[in-house]
Formats: structure tokens, C-alpha cells, sequence
């Protein structure tokens, strides 16, 4: 019979790069995270040890849809979690590898609007073939946890380390009157702009805000 | 001469370079000597920012203030809001747990603050450190003017047991030295407006901001003097955006650092008061 940890090194051995993290909360349970594009091969690596889907959970949080794979190994609740972005929230399906997935699948898309690529039988699963598209119950508003009154607070934060950054109208009409075009702050100065930007990362609230580091800006709906 | 490090803010540099020009000046008239806080960042707002992480809020704060420690000095700040994180933050990071959880992160990007500088609002700064005689003696155009003195919400923040008119009441004799009366009535304790209109900019105009030029129109005021940029801005902005509501006033709005300048003789070419958007033109004539 395996044991808790004899599960976290059998995923820690077979999905090395795509592993984001995996704990044992408690007895009997193994809870990871994984990225999107490995769910095939998680997903094989238990069911090639015997592993049973239960069920697939989804959960709307905002920005992101998690889906929650939960496996039944040896009397072992073992939990893969895979964080989809809503931006665009698509993924392999794995009914073809095992059938209880299917109608989970479908239930998943349904509800909360997830694609899964390649599904052998896609549509409703208890809704109606009626529901204008795009409907789903389930989902939520495409926005962080924080108010909307804060977005642009945090996002102007993040990017430049200040509420209210220099235009460069301002930049002109300080220089007109005799002052550096900028402050000493650190949006004038790349590298403290860069040390900046690696202790919010460190504060994990880029993540909480929904922060697209790549296009500075928050992720979501704006108001 | 005694020397501080200037935590200019987001706002001042942004909306109201001109008293960063006066700081200059009346420092230099005052022998106060400033540093520069290179790298700084917002202090964060006190209250949008720091609703938004605790953790956040208090490492950027602790940042901030390790880059006035690394000069060894006080740190000076020109804004309530900026007062308020910054001081709060300091006093939070002299607890043992705090301290040791913030100088985990602030150890990440190669820093560490150990609490060992004073945060002084400018008020305090002048008050306190230069006196009102000295700043008295600096004064060479005295200010026939009345005027209306807005503390701002912020500068009421104290520490528990003192008297939280201390910095108040220090504001008040700052504009008195210059020669100018300062006039009261009884809206000078409500708020602005300015962090309400974050999220409801008509309750914060109608609310906040009309009843309080009602009262100083009716007084007869000549200008309104405050210590935070923000608040500068509700004055400011907020009397343009009343016109949508037809309700007109044209009442200047200056920080305390440029009245002291205008007091001390600078020219106010020199201080670049068209960064205003209220008739500070007006006030500067009334002094010739």
C-alpha cells in the first residue's frame, strides 16, 4: 500500500516541471498544484498506479477558474489542482483516459464555462441546449478580491512604486520651472524600480491583485 | 546645520511641484539642510494602499524609511497622508515581530531598517526644531491676510496620551508668525473630501467640500492654507468640479511652505505658483 509520501515522490519523480508545489495537509490526503499543461500526464501517472477520478470540482475565484481533480489512490484522497486563467480558460481533457471524466468534464464547462480541449463528447450535461452562450451559473464577475475603487491605486503601486506617477506634460513644466524632470523617486531609476517590483513579489500581493507583470496591468474587468 | 532627508511623496511632485520649490527655499532661508531620498516610493496611500495589504503597505513604508537610515536622518515629509504611514509605520516596525517579519522581505532585495530615525512632518520640523521667533525673524513681507487654516485629517494622528491639537495648534502659529490672521469657524475639523472621492466624488464635493467654502466665502477669507497635497487638490480641483453643481467660488489654496516663502520674500515668480489651479495670483497681489 502506498503511503502518503511514497505519493508526493511518485509525482515529484513523474511531473518534475510542471509540479508547482504539493502537500499532505492531513492523513490520507495529498494535495498538489500543477500547471495547466501537465494535467495529461498527472493524471496518467496515478491512474497508472491505480488511481480512481472521483470527481473534478470547479471553482470560480475571480480571475481565475481552479479546477480540482480528486483522485481516490489506495484510500488516498490525492487532489490535483490546476489554476486556469480566465483570460482564456482551456485545458486537455482527460475523459479519454478515464471515463468518469467525462460527464465531470462537461458539468465543469457547463457551470463554470471551462474548455477542454478534445473532449470526445462535449454539451450539456444537466442545463438546457437552450442557455444562450456564454451563460454559466456558476461564474463569477472577471475581477480580483480587491474593491473596485482600489484597482488603479494598486496597479499604479505596482508598476511605478507611487499612486500618481509624472506625466510628461509635468515632466516639461518642472523643468520650466527650475526642477529635476522627475523626482528622485523610484520610477526615475531603473534598478530601484526593479527592487521595487521583487519586494511586492516577495509580499505575494501581485498575485492576490490578479498583476500581469508582463502587461503591467491588472488583470479583470475594470469597472 | 541641521539636515533631514525630504520624502517628496506622489503628489507634490506630481501635482504641486511648487512646494517643492518653496521646501527649497524656506529650508535654505531657515539653515535646514535637505537630502534627497533616492529611490523612494509611494509612502503607500494611508488609505487606499494600505487597505489593500498589510504586509505591502508596511515593507514599501519600511523601505522608504531604510533609505533615511542608510543617511542617518530624520526623515521630513510635506504631506498628512505620508505623515501617517510613515510614522505609523516606524512605530510598528519598533515591535520585535514586526520588525523581524518586514526585515525578512526587506532582507530579499538587500535591506534591512532598524528603527533607528524619527519621522517629523514639516510642521513639526519648523515649529519645533527652527522656533516661531526664528522663523519670525525671517519674515519680510508680512502677511496682511486673512486666512482660513485647514489641518487636514491626518495631522490630528498622535500618539496615545498626547495631545492631539499639538501639531494643529503648531500649523496655526506658523501662519500667524507670517503676519497673516488666521481665521476660524466651525468647519475647520470636517474632512476635505479628498479620500471619499475616491469613491463617491459628488457625496465628497457636496458633502465635504461645499459646506466648508460656504463658510469661508461667508468669513471673507483670503486664501485657505493647508499642510497635505491632497487636500490641496479637493480645494482645488474640487471648486472647478462645484461649477457642474453651480456653485461658484474662487478661493486660493496654498501649502503652508509657500505662504512661509511668499512671507520670506521670495519672489513668486521664483516659486512657480501657476502649478496652482486656484487664484493663488489673486492672494499674491493682495501682498504686493
Amino acid at each position: 500500500m502506498m503511503e502518503e509520501a511514497e505519493i508526493v515522490e511518485l509525482l515529484e519523480k513523474n511531473i518534475p516541471d510542471g509540479l508547482l508545489s504539493v502537500v499532505t495537509p492531513r492523513v490520507r490526503k495529498v494535495s498538489a498544484e500543477i500547471a495547466p499543461d501537465i494535467i495529461r500526464k498527472a493524471a496518467e501517472t496515478l491512474l497508472c498506479k491505480g488511481a480512481r477520478l472521483i470527481i473534478i470540482a470547479a471553482v470560480d475565484a475571480g480571475l481565475d477558474i481552479d479546477l480540482l481533480y480528486h483522485f481516490d489512490l489506495e484510500g488516498k484522497v490525492v487532489v490535483l489542482r490546476v489554476k486556469l486563467g480566465k483570460e482564456k480558460p482551456e485545458i486537455d481533457t482527460v475523459a479519454d483516459l478515464t471515463p468518469t471524466a467525462e460527464w465531470a468534464e462537461n458539468e465543469a464547462a457547463e457551470l463554470c464555462g471551462v474548455r477542454f480541449r478534445d473532449h470526445p463528447k462535449p454539451g450539456h450535461l444537466v442545463l438546457s441546449d437552450k442557455l444562450p452562450e456564454g451563460t454559466f451559473p456558476l461564474g463569477k464577475p472577471f475581477k480580483s478580491k480587491l474593491p473596485d475603487e482600489i484597482g488603479p491605486v494598486a496597479e499604479a503601486v505596482i508598476t511605478v512604486g507611487a499612486t500618481a506617477p509624472i506625466s510628461s506634460l509635468m515632466k516639461r513644466r518642472r523643468v520650466e520651472a527650475g526642477l529635476p524632470p522627475q523626482p528622485p523617486a523610484s520610477y526615475s531609476n531603473e534598478s530601484q524600480l526593479k527592487e521595487v517590483h521583487e519586494l511586492i513579489r516577495q509580499t505575494n500581493f501581485s498575485r492576490q491583485a490578479g498583476y500581469d507583470w508582463k502587461r503591467k496591468k491588472l488583470r479583470g474587468v475594470k469597472k | 546645520m541641521k539636515k533631514y532627508a525630504l520624502f517628496l511623496g506622489c503628489m507634490i511632485p506630481q501635482r504641486l511641484p511648487s512646494a517643492e520649490l518653496a521646501t527649497h527655499k524656506v529650508f535654505n532661508s531657515l539653515g535646514l539642510e535637505i537630502a534627497e531620498m533616492t529611490g523612494y516610493t509611494c509612502c503607500p496611500d494611508p488609505i487606499l494602499a494600505r487597505l489593500m495589504d498589510r504586509k505591502v503597505a508596511l515593507s514599501m513604508s519600511a523601505r522608504n524609511l531604510s533609505i533615511a537610515e542608510g543617511q542617518g536622518l530624520d526623515v521630513v515629509v510635506l504631506c498628512n497622508g505620508c505623515y501617517e504611514t510613515l510614522w505609523e509605520a516606524n512605530e510598528f516596525m519598533k515591535r520585535g515581530e514586526t520588525s523581524r517579519e518586514i526585515n525578512e522581505l526587506l532582507a530579499k532585495v538587500g535591506r534591512k531598517y532598524n528603527g533607528t530615525i524619527n519621522v517629523r512632518h514639516v510642521v513639526e520640523v519648523l515649529h519645533e526644531d527652527v522656533g516661531i521667533e526664528a522663523i519670525k525673524n525671517q519674515v519680510k513681507k508680512p502677511l496682511g491676510l486673512k486666512l482660513a487654516v485647514h489641518h487636514g485629517c491626518h495631522l490630528f494622528r498622535e500618539e496615545n496620551g498626547r495631545d492631539i491639537w499639538r501639531k494643529p495648534k503648531q500649523f496655526e502659529e506658523l501662519v500667524s508668525a507670517t503676519g497673516a490672521e488666521v481665521v476660524r469657524s466651525d468647519v475647520d475639523q470636517l474632512c476635505c473630501g479628498f479620500p471619499t472621492s475616491h469613491v463617491d466624488e459628488e457625496f465628497s464635493l457636496k458633502h465635504n467640500l461645499l459646506p466648508k467654502l460656504e463658510r469661508y466665502q461667508h468669513i471673507g477669507v483670503d486664501g485657505i492654507v493647508v499642510v497635505c497635497p491632497a487636500c490641496n487638490v479637493q480645494f482645488e480641483s474640487g471648486q472647478l468640479a462645484l461649477r457642474r453643481y453651480s456653485a461658484k467660488f474662487s478661493i486660493p489654496c496654498l501649502h503652508l511652505v509657500e505662504l512661509l516663502a511668499l512671507a520670506f520674500g521670495a519672489p513668486s515668480k521664483e516659486l512657480s505658483l501657476e502649478f496652482h489651479r486656484s487664484p493663488v495670483s489673486q492672494l499674491v497681489a493682495r501682498i504686493g
